[in-house]
């Protein structure tokens, strides 16, 4: 038995499997052969993990997981992860960390469709681009991300932190169509373009431009009031994660409030 | 009693200062520039000097320089002392409301890491009129209250922890004049101590007081045992006829270890003025150990260089 396994891929699968269930903590209990039976949804059947990885004791003595291989047809890696780590070499499919509450995943590559939707808890950095609705709301759910950070080095897709309500978002690249799109709390920082309608909708929360100044909507409106406590604050917690975020404290900002047809509480701070 | 020690002309009771337990937060105000920020700590810790009329005992700690507050602005660590956790959560929003909220450019932030969390701009906020903004940053809840000079930021809630409050030192002079100028050196070196802070005007009390009075109505009456007014009078006077006046140090710390090292570093200063400053005796409050758990022997203290 192993706290942290190392799966090295064998084959890709034909179809999406669901890969929700092998969580660091669940898995640490598991012995390697116990690992590789492990059942995973895949169409209307199931196919065992071993099937699909090598299984082999990983190095390290927290719960953890180190994927390598092309994970694109991998569904839900680190879904309602609740501790320990995932560490992902190669592209990841749909639903990496919805639901998680604790832990970290990293992702050298891609990640898909609904990335950190209904994040609560824990760290998620994707090394490449991520896919349409990362940050947002489980289809048909009300809440988006309500805590946790979430890092995309590379570029977003659209309805980026739809409803999101909580936490920290960075993505270091652009950003598709609808950021921000009824965002309800939380902040998202963003270094570089941004699609259409950005903050359609907005109702509260806090988007930091880093990069280049965005054309302001119509439906925002500025204010002209000292912000200095609040920046600081912000530019502080923003620091760490580097280039461009870790200048922001010397670039004071220009503040405008909107979505005006939503109340008008949610703000866009543009650092000169 | 054991005997008393003479240092430096000076004698000191071997006798203990007893303290009690308290419940204490500290607060970190911030503002445009160190004046201001002295101003609304200042107002904060009014009428606090002892939790007998007042509610609670408050202080100034400290002057905290900008790269040491949580927004790089000049600020002051104020520390405040209740009976009680619930005394503490009604002086705390009763002060900071009035006094920060008010002050121009001010923030407010806890400036303790750990304890149970009382409200510091939990309840403010309403100030905001529904215009009010709330913020996670780093796993911590600010509130951001639109102010006519722009918006005040408080921090969610600060901690509390057990503190120790009632320590003191009794500076018998000659006179008025040396007894308070001892006073006052040994306030200087206690200020030095961090976690403590000396909640009296000028840190120093005039006007000891004991448990009870012959008026029912009142839980503290003068300390007659220390009056010169009564050395001929009182029958438990510990005064002689050379002592024209007396002052106190009363010192609240957050632990016992803090309240020694302050009152070690104000012994210290004391005696070294030395009894040519007119400092007669060194000696402390106590009710025989009734009164608290925390007892700080001076002669104890004196002989140690470092920790209590």
């Amino acid at each position: 038995m192993s706290a942290s396994w190392l799966l090295r891929q064998r084959s890709v699968p034909p179809l999406g499997v669901d890969f929700a269930a092998v969580l660091p903590t669940r898995v640490a209990e598991l012995s390697a052969a116990g690992l590789s039976r492990l059942a995973l949804p895949i169409g209307r059947d199931t196919v065992a993990l071993g099937e699909l990885f090598d299984v082999a004791a990983g190095d390290g003595d927290l719960p953890g997981l180190r994927i390598e291989g092309d994970c694109r047809r991998l569904h839900g890696i680190g879904r309602g992860m609740d501790g320990g780590r995932i560490v992902v070499d190669g592209p990841v499919g749909d639903y990496l960390g919805a639901e998680m509450t604790a832990g970290e995943i990293r992702v050298d590559g891609d990640a898909g469709l609904l990335a950190a939707c209904a994040l609560a808890g824990g760290r998620i950095e994707i090394g490449g681009d991520v896919g349409d609705f990362a940050a947002s709301a489980l289809p048909g759910a009300i809440d988006g991300m309500r805590g946790g950070v979430l890092v995309v080095r590379g570029n977003a897709g659209a309805r980026f932190g739809d409803r999101m309500r909580r936490g920290s978002a960075v993505i270091h690249g652009r950003a598709g169509d609808f950021l921000a799109s009824r965002m309800v709390a939380g902040t998202i920082a963003l270094a570089g373009e941004i699609g259409a309608h950005p903050g359609f909708g907005m109702r509260r929360g806090t988007l930091v431009f880093a990069g280049d100044r965005p054309r302001v909507p119509d439906t925002f409106a500025p204010t002209g009031h000292d912000i200095c406590v609040f920046w600081a604050l912000l530019a502080r917690s923003l620091a760490p994660f580097g280039e461009p975020f870790d200048a922001l404290a010397g670039r004071p900002p220009e503040r405008v409030v909107g979505d005006l047809g939503v109340d008008g509480k949610g703000e866009w701070l543009l650092p000169a | 009693m054991g005997e008393p020690i003479v240092d430096n002309g000076v004698v000191i009771d071997d006798t203990f200062a007893e303290a009690f337990p308290m419940k204490a937060t500290r607060l970190v105000v911030t503002a445009f520039d160190a004046s201001w920020a002295s101003n609304a700590a200042v107002a904060m810790t009014g009428f606090a000097t002892s939790v007998i009329a007042c509610g609670c005992e408050a202080g100034i700690e400290r002057t905290l320089a900008p790269e040491e507050t949580p927004d790089g602005r000049p600020g002051v660590s104020v520390l405040i002392f209740a009976m009680s956790g619930k005394e503490l959560a009604k002086q705390v929003e009763r002060r900071v409301g009035p006094c920060v909220l008010t002050c121009p450019t001010t923030a407010i932030y806890a400036g303790l890491d750990d304890g149970e969390p009382i409200a510091l701009g939990r309840n403010l906020r309403f100030f905001g009129d529904g215009w009010q903004i709330s913020k996670m940053i780093d796993g911590k809840r600010y509130w951001r209250v639109p102010v006519m000079d722009g918006e005040f930021v408080a921090e969610e809630t600060t901690p509390v922890v057990k503190g120790v409050g009632g320590g003191n030192l009794l500076i018998l002079g000659r006179d008025t004049a040396s007894a308070l100028a001892a006073a006052e050196a040994g306030v200087a070196a206690m200020r030095r101590v961090p976690n403590v802070i000396m909640p009296f005007p000028g840190g120093v009390v005039r006007s000891g007081s004991k448990v009870g009075s012959k008026y029912p109505a009142l839980m503290a009456s003068t300390n007659d045992a220390f009056c010169p007014a009564l050395t001929p009078l009182a029958r438990n006077t510990e005064l002689g006829g050379e002592v024209r006046s007396v002052m106190e140090i009363v010192i609240d710390g957050l632990t016992d270890a803090d309240v020694a090292a302050a009152t070690r570093a104000g012994i210290a200063a004391i005696v070294a003025r030395g009894s040519a400053a007119g400092v007669l005796r060194i000696s402390a409050g106590n009710y025989g150990g009734k009164l608290g758990p925390f007892h700080f022997h001076l002669h104890q203290l004196r002989g140690e260089e470092g920790g209590p």
